[in-house]
């Protein structure tokens, strides 16, 4: 029984490691641009190990630097963090004959390339919930979570040597545009991003930022439209 | 512009606060709440657009006073993009992009 686990694990941390590269970019990129953002060394740390969510934390800075409301904040993360609900849907057949804390610790630990390795691997398995499963999915949620952490907390001491000259908070832009290129995937969201791009660029002056709201509407709304109409026209 | 301590770390539970419900949430109540279609679908839209909101403010500023500026950050995040079309690869777009922006802020300066 316990090689079997350990077996699994390991494989789940094989299976991983190709996304650990990504990983790796993401962490010390979002680690900079932390510290290059106006944050204190230590409260990023604290960020890093509380959040572990490079998307949410890279989309919090600008709002953090602006003094946008608590609210707001909370709100654009949820929203940039609503795809692992999408994820979570999909895996809570594997995981629901586990008692809730552990539950709760492997959905908390929950990141993208864990989820892209576990879900061809296990789609068609016969038997939902089963140890290898269990113990696959933990090693790779091990590895990914001890690589992102140790590669920001080594962003965040990099940053504080790299002058602000350097302009390293844009590589968090960078990075959030190479996040969003590999699911341009269809006209609808092409048409959605258009909708969201000229919104926010024009309510970029209301106050506290709050014409993000605006831009996710318009940009939700516009998507959920073009779907409508490509479907029916068959453009 | 001086940020309060107090301010940063609620900002910080508040997004750990995201992580917990939005990763764990269907973890711990997923056979409470089935997940329709069309809702599936909905939730495909609004991540992106969130992401263009934040990153467009970014590269097309506008100025308290002169409105729209035109930003050299724009034409870097073009490079990068053009960049990404061509190779696929996460990191050549970043480092394609911070390299036109130092290139063209080199070239700017003389």
């Amino acid at each position: 029984m316990r090689a079997q686990r350990i077996a699994a694990m390991r494989d789940g941390c094989r299976a991983v490691s190709p996304g650990l590269l990504a990983l790796t970019v993401w962490g010390v990129v979002t680690g900079v641009a932390m510290v290059k953002s106006g944050l204190a060394e230590h409260t990023a740390v604290v960020m890093s190990l509380l959040v572990y969510a490079g998307s949410a934390q890279l989309t919090s800075l600008p709002l953090i630097m602006a003094g946008a409301p608590l609210w707001l904040i909370f709100a654009a993360g949820t929203v940039v963090n609503l795809r692992f609900i999408i994820f979570g849907a999909a895996l809570h057949p594997y995981f629901k004959n586990m008692r809730w804390p552990k539950r709760l610790l492997m959905g908390y630990l929950s990141v993208d390339v864990a989820f892209v390795v576990f879900m061809p691997r296990f789609s068609d398995a016969p038997q939902k919930g089963t140890l290898e499963q269990h113990w696959f999915y933990l090693g790779a949620l091990v590895s990914s979570w001890t690589v992102w952490q140790v590669t920001s907390i080594a962003g965040i001491a990099l940053g504080s040597f790299v002058p602000s000259t350097w302009s390293l908070d844009f590589a968090a832009i960078l990075a959030l545009i190479a996040m969003m290129m590999p699911l341009v995937s269809n006209k609808p969201i092409l048409v959605a991003i258009l909708a969201a791009g000229v919104v926010a660029w024009l309510t970029q002056m209301w106050p506290l930022r709050l014409g993000l709201i605006a831009a996710v509407l318009a940009g939700s709304a516009a998507g959920m439209w073009a779907e409508k109409v490509f479907r029916k026209g068959r453009v | 512009m001086l940020i309060e301590d107090w301010y940063v770390y609620a900002a910080i539970l508040l997004l750990a606060l995201c992580s917990v419900i939005t990763r764990a949430g269907y973890f711990l109540f997923g056979h409470l709440v089935p997940l329709p279609d069309r809702v599936r679908s909905a939730l495909r839209y609004a991540p992106l657009a969130a992401l263009t909101a934040i990153i467009v403010p970014e590269v097309l500023p506008w100025s308290a006073q002169h409105g729209p500026v035109l930003d050299l950050k724009l034409v870097a995040a073009i490079v990068s993009i053009w960049v990404f079309q061509r190779t696929r690869s996460a990191l050549l777009l970043i480092v394609s992009g911070m390299l036109a922006l130092w290139l063209m802020r080199w070239i700017a300066s003389f």
